[in-house]
């Protein structure tokens, strides 16, 4: 069991390095990719079904690999699964299945480096979720990078340039910080223990004076909240959802911007408790703050890639939210949200994608009255567009209510102000909704609905939103012992100390 | 019993289903049986499910939904007295409306999105009044703001009808997020959120909660019972096919937002203050409709703000403490609106889509005798005319408020019994002009009334008994008072104030007189006589007011809508793009700017690489040299 | 030891100097390459001296190194000269600035 994990890991790199032998027959190269992540999601399906908690193990960690890298530096091979990671790699897995399938037609020149990207983002993007050690943790933060950076560069829209360098900047510049607060915290605890590592739970006994605790704090909250990204720092993400082809907008809202979340969650708060307490207030802030803006900014945009994508800051605003309070309802609400972003945000990127193909514009004034031309297409998007408005019933709904609800026990004015937010969030949707699909019936708009593969690919995103909408227990006892533990763990903020997680044992 | 209570929600929730996966495909015929077929049956496990419980009230968890530690929602159901009659209800008036459908949409097509939604919303209600958890409401209350959202907006290709559902869907969202936050408040103050265990523990709450709490769901109420400020929707909505207005906005959905308070009305009667603004809310709202339908010229549209009006009697009934009072209303405007809207929908088919009421006249009385003695049925329940249903449920309202203590139902009763006048007006107008309306200049334009299909007249024989006779079910006479005493079991529901027979009598006949003084102002004003254009001895200006509802679009376009784009586009361009950004890019630039100056040292020359190493070398020895010394 | 080291030293640093210094200062690729080969003579030089002085083999085994190193580095030194020449037909290291930023 422990190779699987590896194996897991590493399967989809070994998959792209092979694919760079069929560059020449991009057929192949679908197939081989196709093979490669299916096989992939069969082996976490695998764990997931074929394993549980451990027992006697507080974090509820089903399989991990400790093993020394470089020893001279303390640096292990330190994978680390639980049930947070295993919904996180669960999407991963899923999602990289439908990109390959999205791009089956869009792509057709260097299909062979394309794919070979798309495979080692799902390496990179797994080992961010997988790792335990905060060197590896380092190493695959870093990785994701380089692949996005082609795809958005290279397969990208006409303006993709200058977005895959800002993309880059920007998550350059707070992945050095990140960096810096890391050797920073591998020193000072070296210096404290004489023990110099980098693995999660060494690092989690270092005592921090209060100053150079915030100021480590300080560091990874702006390298992960760019990613995520937190409001002030949003900027890179519209371009570079925008300009990027179909899968890759899909890989950065469906998981890049998730690794930023979750590093929050794994490495941000536990590392660091008593700024992250703190900073509660702000996060709050920052993340309500995102949430009315971004619904305001998205109500002028007329590109309708970009409402997507703004509709994206403002989810994930309500993760940071659900994150900022800390306890256990918020934090599994936090990272179903993360789950339920991941596929409504997909799908509707798939759909846009979609009616680009056929329209070649992505003008919101370009169409009307979609629902007569294409019906299918339509209902599928009207049903997307109401899975992100957070519709009772579908999946957004459960993460939001987590974490509204999880926010009402600690700060109930927030989520006062979260509730009347998602209101905001239905304006521009159904503007969105409203131009796109109704309106007079015209003969020129695009009329070839949906294809046998793009439904393959929609269906899916549908079953997973009503599956999390109507019967999220699967999910939610999966994260349940992680996520109790990790409430445990930050217990001096707000009122979770008190907080008794049942079931942690 | 479970068995039955899932049942009467799979049906529906089936046939929606079955439309949505295969509309396409469906067969017109196939797919209207299906759901007629679907409700028809619901209707039945309704009725057989309010006979195995026999007024008592049960509680079935039906599924489990999602928990995380002490937030539990599941999906469990609530069968009390309370929910049986509006199940009953709801099944009722959704399968006449869906037999009506059948004949009135029959050269639609969409019609597999026309059923689905249909039979999607009878399931989101039935959702709604089952729920015993707050979170499975909330799944039927968002659920039938969708179908409704939907459904207004069927005819989609028309901007004008796709913008109305859009402002319905918005308004009501305002409601639902109002609800939320009671829900959220709910969940801290008790960590539960069945509302059988909430109404049984209401004491708990604190005072400034309880104002708070009872607030919020006038709030919620407010935006899906179209009541002031938020009222604004329903008469757009009307813009959906009449069917759905006489089963969505006329007797099912929009009486959620009362069926809530009534469900939670032992939370809401802790707190004075809320019960106050409740019934003020109600009475002004009442008033409100009344007027503005006076100056209507769209049959619908009048009827709408008649529904507005009315919803606003069964809050004011509720805010003064009578909700039983309330909930009897709610059942009579049900039948006798549902009965109007179906009539109008008749009147309008024969008319080949006219809804213009001085395009209608005396040739429409010749050409549907039937639907016009149902009109007349269901107008004089409206303008409540004894001994008609409408007339029972709007005299108790009234006396209630006569009766309570506070001299402030006092006033509320001179503008309930006010109302009760404008409402017998408008009412009547609406009559005269649409059945016996002589030649006018806009008349001689008028579309010929054509036969309607005889099964459309049939479904409005039941409501328009019902809207006659149904005040049997609970008159104030002796033990008659079936409806209380069968709602006794539910919490904080049970009969009236008690009054003294001559005050009971004396409002009675006074309601009664007012009544028949408001038909006969619009006699006078609107009889069968020949009509100039203009019949209203208004003037312009109070016209214009009337007829855009108090210019409350306009002032919430003002004050709302265009503040809210203009602050969009601000934050859009200047903020976002200007500001926000701008920094980004600017310390970018400003990288850059140093970088122009740092590259001027790359000569590409070797003699400079070569001297500026041997100087860095010759410094740093010489650094080495001065710290040794 | 007959010569004592600090003679030794100030040889070698002068060697140091005017090899920088011709490095540096002429233009002619050739001169800068004999430039750079007499300050590794001079280095190896003060290897040789410290081997003697501390009386260790370490030091007269780099100097084989530095030997060696150099060797190569001037063989392939000459053969780019020699090709530019052929091109360009311009020794003069200035003349070379395509790098410039």
């Amino acid at each position: 069991m422990r190779l699987l994990l590896t194996l897991i890991l590493f399967l989809p790199l070994i998959g792209g390095i092979a694919v760079l032998f069929f560059r020449r027959h991009p057929d192949r190269c679908r197939w081989v990719s196709l093979g490669v992540t299916l096989a992939d999601l069969i082996l976490v399906l695998v764990v997931w079904f074929g394993t549980d908690p451990m027992p006697g193990a507080m974090d509820g960690r089903r399989l991990f690999v400790d093993l020394p890298w470089i020893p001279a530096l303390g640096i292990r091979y330190f994978l680390l699964l639980d049930g947070i990671s295993l919904v996180m790699i669960l999407l991963t897995a899923f999602l990289m299945v439908l990109c390959i399938l999205a791009s089956w037609r869009s792509i057709a020149d260097r299909a062979g480096i394309y794919y070979f990207a798309l495979l080692a983002t799902e390496t990179a993007v797994m080992g961010v979720f997988l790792a335990g050690d905060l060197f590896l943790f380092y190493l695959f933060w870093e990785l994701q990078l380089i692949p996005i950076f082609f795809l958005i560069g290279l397969w990208g829209h006409p303006d993709r340039v200058r977005a895959a360098v800002r993309f880059f900047i920007f998550s350059m510049a707070g992945g050095l910080l990140l960096l810096i607060a890391i050797i920073g915290l591998y020193l000072i605890h070296g210096a404290q223990t004489e023990v110099y590592g980098f693995a999660r739970y060494q690092l989690m006994n270092t005592t921090l004076g209060p100053a150079v605790e915030w100021w480590l704090f300080g560091a990874f909250l702006l390298g992960f909240g760019v990613k995520i990204p937190i409001v002030p720092v949003h900027t890179w993400l519209p371009d570079a959802h925008t300009e990027a082809p179909t899968a890759g907008s899909v890989i950065l809202a469906g998981l890049l911007l998730k690794t930023g979340a979750y590093g929050l969650l794994r490495f941000g708060f536990p590392l660091f408790p008593t700024a992250a307490a703190r900073s509660v207030p702000i996060l709050l802030t920052l993340g309500l703050v995102g949430l009315f803006y971004i619904a305001w900014i998205a109500l002028t945009q007329q590109d309708i890639k970009r409402i997507v994508a703004y509709s994206s800051i403002s989810h994930m605003g309500l993760v940071v939210v659900g994150l900022a309070v800390w306890n256990e309802i918020a934090l599994s609400g936090a990272v179903i949200q993360m789950v339920n972003h991941g596929i409504t945000t997909s799908a509707l990127f798939i759909l846009v994608g979609i009616l680009e193909e056929r329209g070649h514009s992505r003008q919101l004034g370009d169409y009307h009255g979609l629902w007569h031309r294409m019906p299918v297409f339509s209902g599928f998007f009207l049903f997307f567009a109401m899975a992100a408005v957070g519709l009772p019933g579908l999946n957004n709904f459960i993460g939001e209510i987590l974490i509204l609800m999880g926010t009402f026990q600690e700060w109930p004015a927030a989520g006062i102000i979260g509730f009347i937010g998602i209101v905001l969030t239905l304006i521009y949707f159904l503007r969105l909704v409203q131009n796109l699909l109704f309106g007079p019936v015209d003969e020129r708009m695009p009329g070839d609905d949906i294809t046998q593969r793009e439904a393959a690919v929609l269906i899916p995103l549908a079953l997973a939103v009503l599956w999390i909408g109507l019967h999220p227990g699967p999910l939610l006892d999966l994260l349940a012992p992680s996520v109790a533990h990790l409430a445990d763990l930050v217990g001096g903020n707000g009122g979770a100390a008190d907080y008794v997680a049942s079931g942690a044992m | 019993m479970k068995s039955l209570l899932m049942m009467l929600l799979l049906f529906p929730l089936l046939g929606g289903l079955y439309h949505a996966l295969l509309g396409v495909r469906l067969d017109r015929r196939w797919s209207e049986i299906v759901a007629v077929a679907a409700v028809a049956g619901s209707l039945i496990m309704a009725v057989a499910a309010a006979v195995v419980a026999g007024g008592r009230p049960v509680i079935f968890p039906l599924l489990e939904w999602f928990s995380v530690g002490e937030l539990a929602a599941s999906m469990d159901a609530m069968y009390d007295p309370l929910a049986a009659v509006m199940a009953v209800l709801v099944t009722f008036i959704a399968a006449l409306v869906h037999l009506f459908s059948v004949i009135y949409m029959r050269r639609e097509g969409g019609y597999a999105r026309y059923y689905c939604y249909l039979n999607l919303f009878v399931f989101f209600m039935l959702v709604i009044v089952t729920a015993d958890n707050l979170l499975f409401l909330f799944l039927g209350w968002e659920g039938v703001g969708f179908c409704s959202y939907a459904l207004i907006g069927f005819w989609y290709r028309d901007a004008y009808h796709a913008d109305a559902a859009r402002k319905a869907f918005l308004v009501t969202r305002i409601g639902s997020a109002a609800l939320g936050i009671a829900i959220g408040l709910f969940f801290t103050a008790f960590q539960s959120l069945s509302m059988d265990y909430i109404t049984h523990h209401a004491g708990m709450l604190s005072a400034g909660m309880v104002l708070a709490i009872g607030l919020l769901l006038l709030a919620a109420a407010a935006g899906k019972s179209a009541l002031l400020p938020l009222s604004i929707w329903l008469p757009d909505a009307m813009a959906g096919p009449t069917p759905v207005s006489a089963l969505i906005h006329a007797a099912t959905m929009v009486t959620a937002g009362v069926y809530l308070l009534l469900r939670l009305y032992p939370v809401l009667v802790l707190s004075p203050v809320a019960m106050g603004v409740t019934a003020a809310v109600g009475a002004v709202t009442a008033l409100y409709g009344a007027c503005s339908a006076l100056a209507q010229h769209d049959i619908k549209r009048v009827l709408a703000y008649s529904t507005v009006s009315q919803l606003g009697f069964m809050v004011l009934g509720i805010g003064a403490e009578d909700p039983t009072g309330g909930l009897f209303h709610l059942l009579s405007q049900a039948f006798f609106k549902a009965l109007l809207f179906l009539a109008a929908g008749c009147i309008i088919q024969s008319l080949s889509g006219e809804h213009d009421i001085f395009r209608m006249g005396r040739k429409v009385r010749h050409a549907l005798p039937k639907v016009y003695g149902c009109f007349l049925i269901g107008a004089l329940s409206l303008a409540a005319v004894p001994p008609t249903i409408g007339f029972f449920s709007k005299d108790r309202l009234l006396l209630t408020n006569l009766t309570h203590p506070s001299i402030f139902h006092a006033v509320l009763w001179i503008i309930g019994t006010l109302t009760t006048l404008i409402t017998a007006l408008y009412v009547f107008r609406l009559f005269f002009l649409v059945f016996y309306g002589g030649p006018g200049p806009k008349r001689t334009q008028a579309p010929e009334p054509g036969p309607v299909r005889p099964i459309l007249v049939w479904t409005l024989y039941p409501l328009a008994f019902l809207a006659l006779a149904g005040g049997v079910m609970n008159l104030p006479i002796g033990s008659w008072n079936f409806l209380d005493r069968y709602l006794m079991p539910v919490a904080g529901l049970g009969p009236p104030l008690e009054a003294s027979p001559s005050l009971e009598w004396g409002v009675r006949i006074g309601n009664a007189v007012v009544a028949l003084i408001g038909i006969g102002l619009a006699y006078l004003a609107y009889g069968p006589r020949p009509l100039k254009e203009k019949p209203a001895t208004a003037p312009d200006s109070m016209q214009n007011l009337l007829y855009s509802g108090f210019y409350l679009n306009k002032l919430y376009h003002r004050w709302v809508v265009r503040p809210y784009e203009q602050a969009a586009a601000f934050l859009s361009n200047r903020v976002d793009h200007g500001g926000v950004d701008a920094v980004m890019t600017g310390s970018g630039r400003l990288a850059s700017r140093w970088s122009m100056n740092l590259r001027l040292w790359t000569t590409g020359r070797l003699s400079t690489y070569l001297g500026v190493l041997l100087a860095g070398f010759t410094a740093m020895l010489v650094i080495l040299a001065l710290g040794l010394l | 030891m007959i010569v004592p080291f600090g003679h030794v030293l100030f040889l070698a640093g002068l060697l140091f100097l005017m090899g920088a210094v011709c490095a540096a200062a002429r233009r002619n690729l050739i001169m800068i390459l004999m430039g750079v080969e007499v300050m590794l003579n001079a280095a190896g030089l003060v290897f040789v001296g410290a081997a003697l002085h501390w009386g260790t083999l370490d030091g007269q085994a780099f100097v084989i190194f530095i030997m060696g190193v150099a060797a190569a580095e001037a063989g392939v030194g000459l053969v780019l000269f020699y090709y530019l020449n052929r091109r360009t037909g311009d020794t003069d290291a200035d003349s070379y600035h395509t790098l410039k930023g």
